[in-house]
Order: C-alpha cells, then structure tokens, then sequence
C-alpha cells in the first residue's frame, strides 16, 4: 500500500511514462483467479517476458519445510516464487519481509519464514547466496518496513532507463544510493547529538538516542534526505528511527526492555553506539560534549 | 433441469494476505460459500514473552493499510494495562491519526479497488457502462489518477504528527511522541484544504461539503442526486446512478447483524483509561445492530471459534482473554483440496454474543444513527433510513464507505483547531502487568487487541482485525461467516467471469487477495478460463 503513495514517480507515472507494464499487482491487478495462475505460468514458460520480479513479504516454508502456511492460486507461494525468480531478468526483493525476514522470522518464526536471499544478516535466504538472475545480478534488495515508495520507484526507473549498470549494492545487496548515509544526515535534531541534550516523547527539541532508543546514527537509510510523504520522517516528528532499513530489524528480538528505550551499561553507557566508533572513543567524547556548555540556541525549542 | 456447478475462486480480493473462495451454484445461483484465509504468519505467537511495547512496533505492521488502526489499538491496551493518564492533545492527535487513515482509504480503496469492476463488460449494455470506463478504468480513467493521488494528501498529515504512513508507532501509553507546532498545524489545515479542493467537492461530490451534510434520509440522497448537473455528474452521483443501474443493490446481503466498536475517543472523556469507561467516550458510536434493534456494545461479548480454524488445542467460544496463543496446523490445504465439514482456514470465526456479525462502514453509519446516542457523539439518521428501506447490499456497503469522507473531513479541522499547543502530549506512565483492551474502527470495520503482561513481558495478545469478522469460516454450530452469507444467492451471470464473487468480497474491502477457479461440479471438468 506504501507503493501507491509514490511521488517522485508516482506508480501511475511509472506506467504511463516509464512503459513499465505492470503485468500483476495484488492491489491494483485486475484479473482474479486463473487469469492470474495463467499469467503466471506464461511468466516462468517465456511466453510472457518478465523483466524485473518484484516480490513483497516473507518466503514462508512451513510447516516443516512445505510452504502450506501460505498457499497462492492453488500452490505454496514458495514455489511460485522460486520459479518467477529464475524467469526473470532482474529480481527486486522490497521491505525488510523480503529482503531479511523481518518481523515474521523473529524468534520462535512460527511460519518458518525467510527473506529472498538473506535472513536477517545471513546471506542465503531462500534462494541462496549464489543465486544470480538471468540479467546477472543477485536479489536487489530495498528493505525498510516499509520500504520508502520513492526507493521502490526510483529503482525501477533506473532499471527502465538502462541504467542498471549504476545501481550499485552493498554488503546486504542495498542500493548504495539509497543506503549509503546514516538515517541520522539530515535529522533536524543532529546538533542536539553532537551536544549530548537528550529528547524524550512529548517535548520539542533534543536528540532521541540517549534516552528512547532512536537508531538513527546506527542505521543505513535515506529517509531524511528524501522525506516521507513529502513533508516528514521519524525522526523529524520525535520519533525514534527503528533501525528497520538494516538486516536485524526488530533489532534484539524485541525482548524486554529493548522498545523505545536505549539498553545502557551501568545505567548511563549505551550499548550501542554510532557506527564506525569504538565504544571507548564514544564514551570518552560524549562524555566531554556532557560536562561542556552547549550553544544556548539548541536548547530553545520552536512552538 | 437443475446443473451444479462448483467454482474455487483463489486471488478473490486485491489487496495483502491471500484469500480463496469456493462457492457452489445451482442454475447460476451461489447456494453455498466458502472463505479461505490462505497465509499464516504468527504474529500473536511472535509477541509472547516480548517486551510488552512490541505491540506498538509490530501489530502497526500486520497490514499495510490499517497500521494507525493497530496502533490506536495497541497504544490504547497498554494504557488499560498501565493506568495511565492522557492528555487532551495526545486523544485529539490520535483521533486525527485514526481519521485521516481512514479519510485516505475512502479514494484509494473507491478508484483502485472497487470501482474497476464497475468497468467489467458484466455490465457493457447499461446506460452509464461508457461514462463509468471513461472515469473508473484502471490507470487510465479519468478519475482514477486524481482520486488516487488526491488519497496521498490526508497521509501526509499523518505525517507531520507520526513521521511517516503507513508503520508509524508515535501513539504510545500516556499519549503521543511527537509535540508538533504551530507551523505544523497550519500546514495540516492547509493539505487537508488542498485534499477538499483537489478533489473532494470538485470530483467528489460536486457541492459543498456543508450542502452535503444536510442529506439525513434516502429520498433526500436522491433528491440532492437530481438536484443539479453538478450533483449528477460527480463521482458520487454516478457511482448512485451507475450502481442502481447496474443491480448492486441487489446482491450481497450478508448476516444483516452489524457490530461496531466505535472510535475517537473524545479529548475529555477517556483521560484514564479503562474498558468501562471506553464506550461512552467514543464520538463515532459503538454498538450491535441486529437488523430490528441497537444493543450496546461490551467487548466481554466476543469469542472466537476454531472449529473450521486451522488451529489445534482450543475450544469453540472462548473470549481472547481466555484464548490459548495460536497454535497452527500442519494439516492446511489448498482450496482444492481442502475438507469443509473440517478445518478450512487460518482464519478464526469471531462472533458477538454468539452471532456473525458484519463489520465495516456500514455498521458504522448504522450505529451513528442511533437515537440513544450523547450529545458529544456522532447522530446521522441516513444509514438507518437506508438499511430499513433497501437493506444490506454491495451498493448499501459501498455508499456507507464513501458517505463517511465529508463528515470526518469536518471532524479532522475541528480536531486540529482544538490542540492547545501550550499543554501536554505524553505523560509517562508507569510499567506494571495487567490486562489492556485498545480498539477502534479502521476503516474497514471493527479492530482490538486483547493484552495480557505477566513478569514485566507479554503473557497474552490477540487480535482480532475487521477482516477476521467478515472473512471468518463457518463456526462451530456450522453457521456461515459474513462474506460466506453474502455470497449465497448471489446470481453469477458468466461462470466464466464470476465478477459478482469479486464484488461481494470487495465491497467487504476484505484485506485479502482472491483467487478463482471454475469446475462443473459433477464432471469435475474444469470450465474455461475466464478473462475480464
């Protein structure tokens, strides 16, 4: 549902000028039933071409390794998927599902579930970690939960206008355009960071990393250079960033004490700390930023 | 000469999860339904032993379409749990999450969901068949790029309070993260201004939102139809004129019981939660309605049954509460395959004091013309005026679904000229076990959650969405489940093309992709393919 809120392009431009045909959308498809097995099975026959395969949400293997916790037009979705993504060209895994697992293949991942070609940081997933499309690319991964719209679209147009060749990837197979900086450039509090004046829910103004939990300088997203619903991102509107454009998101399992609130050592050290740092070089600056004044202007907050 | 026929119609619906349907017909009429709920994913089995705010972060993310539903849900069972206290603002900024989801559902679901099918050549030899493909057909109708992107707008004032939508968590025990300003409620008035003059009045309706409301009876709807031109020839006159015509108000009948939970807690009214105290501090009422009189509405009244569930180890009836964590089979079939005197979905069958009942808009506007309901709450007679004239019906459904959008329009200003910037949105509560009931409307019917925190983690949680309600199977007593009643007697005109299955499972805005395939029912051969 997030796809249709697409601005830059919007999926309706996508279609009309970008001449992607979008053979089959759970939303907006039109056909039902054995249109859309026959669409299918013409997909993975060839007789239809298939030129990027999309696929949103987990691979779901049980019970026991057979996919019957998910069936789709009549076979465990699995299968489907399986021999979709060896028909096509390229393979575009979207949201953290589909990309690492997400929240399904959280611990005790009652439906054996897994991304594309990961779970969580282990590459693999359900195709494996040699698979390649035919285009010769491994599984394009956009997590997020969900994944920006702009992210979805903007790929595809890459795609369309042949420039694949540009669409680097990282370690998890991420767009390096879009997840290269940390979800922290751009965050209107990051002067209240570097000067250590806590945020908490409520209250205008501060950083949210020392107290609730914001994952913003730990995670790898795009999401306040290229705004959410135009206007906003979490972290813009006092909300902690949930870390959910990297691999392990729900990060800790989401085991007690671990929502909305920033795990400590002691009692004042964070567990987790700014990637790239060392937690002692962390802990030596953030404690010097602590006892040192701070520019009078960051503590007044805007009404 | 009687014929049976049998048609399995897997990918039924157009939206998230998977749901098949099988009906069997007699001389082209649905005698029986079945609904299948095809995909499991555990999620109430994946919050136990959690920390007990992972509802928050995760029941936002059970569907990409009602995650504000959830979290006013989530956040509301906690507050329960915790005792905390709310502020005024933090109950105006979560009425105004709640509404302006549900205000963008109206559009989006409108021109990308229903109305393509109203563009299906069933209906090539009606009158209005070429004006509606001209504004309804998918991608390239007139009106669907505008209703479409004019859907985004009210979004993005969820934006502005919650970060992003959908899969925003800001609404947390003892009120709201975000402490917006000035700049950011004038921005909000001013998109939602944009989101009536883009397209509410012009495309809409064709009048003013005000000239609008004044319509509190059938015959005024039909009035204001003829009216004039502009009235006419708007999307909502066509869609009457149009959906007339063509029969919709003639199939689709369903259980006639409607439930609803209501929603919008009033600013001054649920400052310390608790179940009680819930039911009277809703602006959009709650209720039972079944089909001769209104009952209140008491969550203690909802069980669920298993017996055609895909779920072992658990006895019909019970109350979530009381509810195991789900426990799967290993047993679950395709449609084809599947028994249906036996377990048959990995949906459950929830029931109000023992009936189906159906939840939606329309329950909704059934119970917002209550007459017993208090002054601070919404009273529209039109809904009850309709369903004593005309009854339930796919058209019936429909128009409740679109007739909300100016109403909440008027709610959300409102909502928004009432936040005092000067007060509080959070105040934080203290953590303690306990049990917690949140619910609300999403906008496609009745959604809670039922929590249960032991050991400082989560003991219990159960949800049951709107789409459980209406797509459940049979119960234990083997009585049908609302879309399954809706189906039977529906005329399929072309077993080839069963679009009427489609539009009964849609106008319930089921949140699940149908599928359908066709077989003469004593031959076992399959039928032709169908294409639209």
């Amino acid at each position: 549902m997030s796809f249709l809120n697409a601005e830059e392009p919007t999926v309706i431009e996508l279609v009309v000028d970008y001449g992607i045909n979008i053979l089959w959308h759970p939303t907006v498809g039109l056909e039902i039933g054995h249109q859309v097995s026959d669409l299918l099975n013409d997909c993975i026959s060839g007789k239809t071409q298939l030129d990027i395969f999309v696929f949103e949400g987990t691979v779901i293997q049980g019970p026991n390794g057979t996919g019957k916790m998910n069936y789709f037009a009549d076979r465990p979705m699995k299968d489907w998927v399986k021999e979709l993504a060896h028909a096509a060209q390229y393979v575009v895994a979207i949201g953290d599902c589909a990309t690492f697992g997400g929240i399904p293949a959280v611990p005790p991942n009652p439906s054996e579930s897994t991304g594309m070609q990961f779970h969580k940081k282990k590459k693999g997933g359900f195709l494996g970690a040699d698979f390649i499309s035919k285009g010769g690319l491994p599984v394009i991964n956009i997590p997020g939960c969900p994944a920006h719209p702009d992210w979805v679209t903007q790929i595809l147009v890459a795609i369309s206008v042949g420039r694949i060749g540009d669409v680097l990837i990282d370690q998890y197979h991420r767009p390096k355009t879009f997840f290269t900086d940390f979800t922290q450039t751009g965050c209107t509090n990051a002067a209240a960071f570097g000067e250590k004046i806590d945020g908490r829910f409520g209250k205008r103004g501060g950083c949210l990393f020392y107290e609730v939990g914001c994952r913003g300088p730990m995670t790898r997203s795009s999401c306040n250079r290229i705004l959410w619903n135009r206007v906003s991102s979490k972290t813009r509107s006092n909300h902690p960033c949930l870390g959910c454009t990297e691999p392990e998101f729900p990060h800790h399992d989401l085991k007690k004490g671990s929502v909305f609130k920033t795990m400590k050592y002691l009692g004042f050290l964070p567990k987790e700390v700014p990637e790239g740092e060392s937690k002692l070089a962390y802990y030596i600056k953030a404690g010097f930023h602590k006892i040192m004044p701070s520019p009078k202007g960051l503590k007044e907050s805007s009404i | 000469m009687t014929t049976a026929k049998e048609l399995n119609i897997s990918p039924v619906g157009r939206v998230e999860g998977d749901l098949d349907v099988k009906v069997y017909l007699e001389n082209g009429v649905v005698t029986r339904a079945h609904t299948q709920a095809a995909m499991f994913r555990g999620f109430e089995k994946i919050m136990h032993g959690k920390d007990p705010q992972s509802g928050l972060i995760v029941t936002p993310r059970a569907c990409g379409i009602c995650g504000g539903s959830h979290l006013y849900c989530a956040s509301s069972a906690l507050d329960v749990a915790w005792k905390t206290t709310l502020p005024p603002n933090a109950l105006l900024l979560r009425a105004i999450g709640q509404a302006t989801e549900t205000i963008q559902s109206i559009p989006r679901w409108f021109y990308a969901i229903f109305a393509t099918d109203m563009a299906n050549k069933k209906f090539a030899n009606k009158s209005l068949y070429p004006e509606v493909v001209k504004r309804f057909a998918a991608f390239v109708g007139t009106s669907f790029q505008t209703g479409v992107v004019a859907s985004g707008r009210p979004v993005e004032v969820y934006a502005l309070f919650g970060g992003q939508w959908p899969h925003s968590s800001y609404m947390v025990p003892g009120g709201v993260m975000c402490a917006p300003t000035l700049k950011d409620i004038s921005r909000a008035h001013a998109i939602m201004n944009q989101f009536r003059n883009d397209w509410l009045e012009p495309v809409w309706l064709g009048c003013s939102i005000e000239r609008y409301m004044q319509i509190k009876t059938w015959d005024d709807l039909m009035e204001w139809v003829e009216e004039n031109e502009s009235h006419r020839n708007s999307d909502l006159g066509l869609f009457i004129r149009a959906g007339l015509e063509f029969g919709l108000d003639k199939f689709g009948q369903g259980v006639g019981k409607f439930l609803a939970y209501g929603t919008y807690l009033h600013k001054d009214l649920y400052n310390h939660p608790t179940i009680e105290g819930r039911q009277r501090a809703v602006i959009s009422a709650g209720g039972f309605f079944d089909g001769q009189n209104y009952h209140p509405m008491d969550q203690a009244n909802v069980s669920e049954h298993v017996s055609h569930s895909w779920y072992e180890n658990q006895a019909d009836g019970l109350h979530p509460f009381n509810e195991p964590i789900p426990n799967p089979s290993t047993d679950s079939r395709n449609l084809e395959n599947s028994d249906f005197s036996g377990k048959y979905s990995w949906s459950k069958a929830p029931r109000y004091m023992g009936h189906a009942a159906e939840v939606g808009p329309l329950a909704r506007t059934i119970m917002n013309a209550n007459p017993a309901n208090l002054d601070h709450q919404i009273k529209d007679p039109l809904f009850g005026d309709i369903i004593r004239k005309m009854g339930p019906s796919v058209f019936t459904r429909v128009l409740a679904r679109v007739h909300e959008g100016p109403g909440l329009f008027l709610k959300i200003n409102e909502w928004l000229s009432q936040i005092n910037l000067n007060d509080e949105f959070y105040i934080k509560p203290k953590e303690r076990d306990g049990e917690g009931w949140g619910a609300t409307e999403a906008s496609r019917g009745a959604l809670a959650h039922w929590i249960k925190i032991k050991n400082g983690v989560i003991e219990n949680y159960q949800i049951i969405s709107p789409t459980t309600w209406n797509v459940g199977p049979n119960d234990g007593e083997n009585n049908p489940g609302p879309i399954e009643a809706a189906l039977e007697g529906t005329e399929i005109e072309d077993p080839h093309d069963p679009v009427e299955v489609g539009m009964v499972a849609r106008s319930f805005d089921s949140c699940l992709v149908c599928t359908v395939h066709a077989h003469d029912k004593k031959s076992g051969k399959q039928l032709a393919k169908f294409k639209l």
